[in-house]
């Protein structure tokens, strides 16, 4: 510490008496794992997005009125195009360095959304989630959530032809709820589709509702994590469920951390120099009644696209409310699915009769429930996220899209309870082998 | 075992100190090398250049690879520099923290706590290099400001006054000098720029004073009639007030007090500069004109 350094640290010592909590905070231990960096990656990400988001909010208009386009862009000039289309054009086209942070931006979206769906298949698969995690866990499943939304309306922002069309989905989804739809849809878009406010409401969602959200649920997240000490994988070394080992923040984390946001920034860069991230949808404008040939919205709503594209058709009045295939495919099936999510800690705690704190990691083939769920539940998914690309699908093998989507309709019915059965009895045929059961009490001086 | 470890006897029970300490139980010295400080130097080197090349890719308006891929390999750079300085600088060290709900067992209490893990003594040139680099680095990232705005050229400098320039209402109607009575204001702009700001003027008919010096007389018309830019010198606020018996502009944000009769020079509040008087004349019509744009500097000042 440079002299200099030091008196304006002792001068602040005095006042706000931070050496105390300070050593508290340096004093933590960060076990030894890369799937433990997941949420860092995430992390780092969203001050990527934040910090990228500052600069384009400087330029972007949230308007669908129309303007003529006088920049450069020889694709656009002289055309009358709606105000946000525009903003993206001159932003990527007559702004320097605007096309950069625009594909660093979505770089970094992509990003944030892949390493939180990870981080939590790492938590599921590992049994991170069970006491005393749980509210970690929960607060997760709404990140992720927030997550979405947040991919969802910076897509809608540019009011491409892709956003449009994802916009309208949205819409008719907000219309299939039961009863209170009209109305519902109306609050959202402020009148009937597309009407002119729901850019604007999307921009203010997505620039200060969203990220705020994410502020506060993120640094509650990392406050409890500090709080509660990091789960570890079993070691020899140490006795996982009274001590965590590894390297202290400083230095050692530090560094690592370090390196890791100047990694991800450096890959984030480089990939937007190579990758034109979403530039191909500056394709068109949307305009009403426009749309591409090939609907696919960004990657982590195929699962909710696949549910809609091979749902039967099914329309019918009950009760005085009409129930339709989006409302079931689009809002009840998602619902059920992030239910099944909050609701599997309990499950598995139940079943096995758990009792007392976990810190210890596991490997899930351990726990025949959780190879089950695990393989049924993210099988299922990624056939729904399949399904997503049916008519790309039927392009490629030039197999008609009615055969696809009639294989993906039993295939999502079958395999997944098939793969889920298998597991379950390979785990614990696994487990009779060697001669354990599930244990119910963490005991890690028992196993060493 | 530190002999500062507080409550670390034998037999002692729960110690204050050992919910937030952490102890150390393997601590690895890395040995000096030559390798590793060169890969910190060549690779602080690519991270200094990518922080110049940067910035001036930018303002020369080169082609995206050039300034995104100076930003992408300056970080890539800079990671590597971070990663193999630590690893020289500080032992590698494997800490064991008790949970909240355990007390540091015993065989803890032999080990030493992190707080006296000392950092290994190396050439701290390294270290001021790193420090220094990414410093520059930070700042050079900060050169996207530049595309946040046009470069400015004379757009402060003039205003959208021409000769022959009729002097018009907000609603474009031209005036004749017989249109402003005695003691009268009227806000006015040049034709086809109504309502451009730095263009605003104010046309003044004084009553019981005749203008004199440093008012430009050439300028007055019907020997009453004189126009002002609107627009005060001092912060920039539509200087919006005319007190007639005393021929005073007065501006109701800071008010900065002008004598309209004597050229609108400050006679009280914080301005130090007159407002600028408008060439002025009546053309063959018989309406205002401008002869041309101000002479003097309009609004506030600007560094």
């Amino acid at each position: 510490m440079t002299p200099l350094f030091a008196l304006l640290f002792d001068s602040l010592d005095e006042r706000l008496r931070l050496r105390a909590p300070g050593r508290k905070v340096v004093n933590k231990v960060f076990p030894e794992h890369w799937a433990f960096l997941l949420g860092e990656v995430a992390l780092f990400s969203f001050v990527v997005l934040v910090l990228t988001g500052v600069f384009l909010t400087m330029f972007y208009t949230p308007s669908v009125d129309p303007v003529t386009y006088t920049g450069e862009n020889p694709l656009y000039r002289g055309q009358v195009l709606p105000g946000a289309f525009e903003s993206i054009v001159r932003l990527s086209s007559d702004v320097d360095g605007g096309l950069l942070f625009r594909r660093i931006h979505r770089g970094a979206s992509h990003l944030f959304v892949a390493s939180i769906v990870l981080h939590m298949l790492r938590v599921i698969l590992t049994g991170a989630f069970r006491r005393p995690r749980e509210i970690n866990y929960h607060l997760g499943i709404v990140l992720l959530l927030l997550s979405f939304a947040s991919g969802f309306t910076g897509q809608s922002l540019p009011y491409d032809l892709l956003a449009g069309t994802g916009i309208r989905i949205a819409y008719t989804e907000l219309l299939s709820t039961p009863f209170i739809g009209d109305r519902l849809a109306f609050w959202v878009f402020g009148g009937d589709f597309p009407g002119t406010d729901v850019i604007p409401r999307f921009f203010t969602f997505h620039v200060l509702a969203l990220p705020g959200l994410i502020v506060a649920v993120m640094t509650l997240h990392l406050v409890i994590v500090a709080r509660q000490t990091h789960t570890q994988f079993p070691s020899a070394r140490v006795d996982g469920h009274r001590q965590v080992l590894g390297k202290p923040l400083w230095p050692s984390q530090f560094h690592v951390s370090t390196t890791l946001v100047l990694w991800l920034g450096g890959v984030l860069t480089l990939a937007a120099v190579l990758v034109p991230w979403s530039d191909e949808a500056l394709v068109a404008p949307y305009l009403v009644g426009d749309i591409t040939n090939q609907a696919q919205p960004e990657w982590f709503m195929f699962w909710l696209e696949g549910a809609l594209r091979i749902f039967p058709p099914v329309e019918f009045s009950l009760l005085g409310m009409t129930v339709s295939g989006p409302f079931v495919a689009g809002a009840l099936f998602p619902a059920l699915i992030i239910a099944l999510l909050v609701a599997y800690p309990t499950i598995e705690k139940r079943f096995y009769g758990l009792r007392g704190d976990w810190h210890v990691l596991q490997n899930p083939l351990e726990i025949p429930l959780r190879a089950a769920f695990a393989s049924g539940f993210f099988g299922f998914l990624l056939l729904m996220a399949a399904a997503a690309t049916n008519d790309i699908l039927s392009r490629l093998t030039s197999v008609p899209i009615e055969a696809i989507t009639w294989f993906f309709r039993i295939a999502s019915l079958v395999l997944p309870p098939a793969v889920a059965v298998l597991l379950y009895r390979y785990s614990s045929a696994r487990l009779r082998r060697a001669g354990l059961r599930v244990a119910r009490v963490e005991n890690t001086a028992d196993r060493a | 075992m530190s002999e500062a470890d507080p409550g670390a006897g034998a037999g002692a029970g729960r110690t204050t100190d050992a919910h937030s300490d952490l102890y150390v139980v393997g601590q690895e010295v890395p040995p000096p090398s030559d390798v590793n400080d060169t890969l910190v130097v060549g690779a602080l080197v690519v991270a200094g250049v990518c922080a110049i090349v940067f910035p001036v890719a930018l303002f020369l308006g080169l082609p995206l690879v050039v300034y995104g891929g100076g930003l992408a390999v300056g970080l890539l750079a800079l990671a590597v520099a971070v990663r193999r300085y630590f690893i020289a600088a500080y032992p590698e060290i494997n800490a064991v923290q008790p949970r909240e709900s355990a007390a540091a067992s015993e065989d803890l209490r032999a080990s030493t706590p992190v707080s006296d893990v000392r950092r290994v003594a190396r050439r701290s040139l390294l270290g001021r290099a790193l420090v220094g680099v990414a410093g520059l680095f930070g700042l050079s990232t900060l050169s996207f400001v530049a595309s946040l705005g046009p470069k400015p050229s004379d757009e402060l400098a003039r205003t959208s006054w021409r000769p022959g320039a009729r002097l018009v209402t907000g609603e474009g109607s031209p005036l004749r000098p017989a249109d402003v009575g005695i003691g009268g204001v009227a806000t006015v702009w040049p034709e086809g720029a109504v309502l451009v700001e730095d263009s605003a003027v104010l046309l003044v008919r004084l009553s019981n004073r005749r203008p004199r010096p440093p008012t430009n007389l050439d300028w007055v018309v019907d020997e009453t009639l004189v126009a002002y830019s609107k627009i005060c010198t001092h912060a920039g606020c539509p200087v919006g007030l005319f007190r007639e018996q005393d021929s005073v502009l007065f501006c109701p944000c800071h008010q900065s007090t002008f004598d309209a009769a004597r050229g609108a020079i400050p006679t009280f509040g914080p301005t130090a500069r007159a407002l600028p008087q408008l060439p002025m004349d009546v053309d063959d019509a018989g309406f205002l004109v401008a002869l041309g744009d101000f002479t003097e500097q309009v609004g506030p000042a600007y560094g």
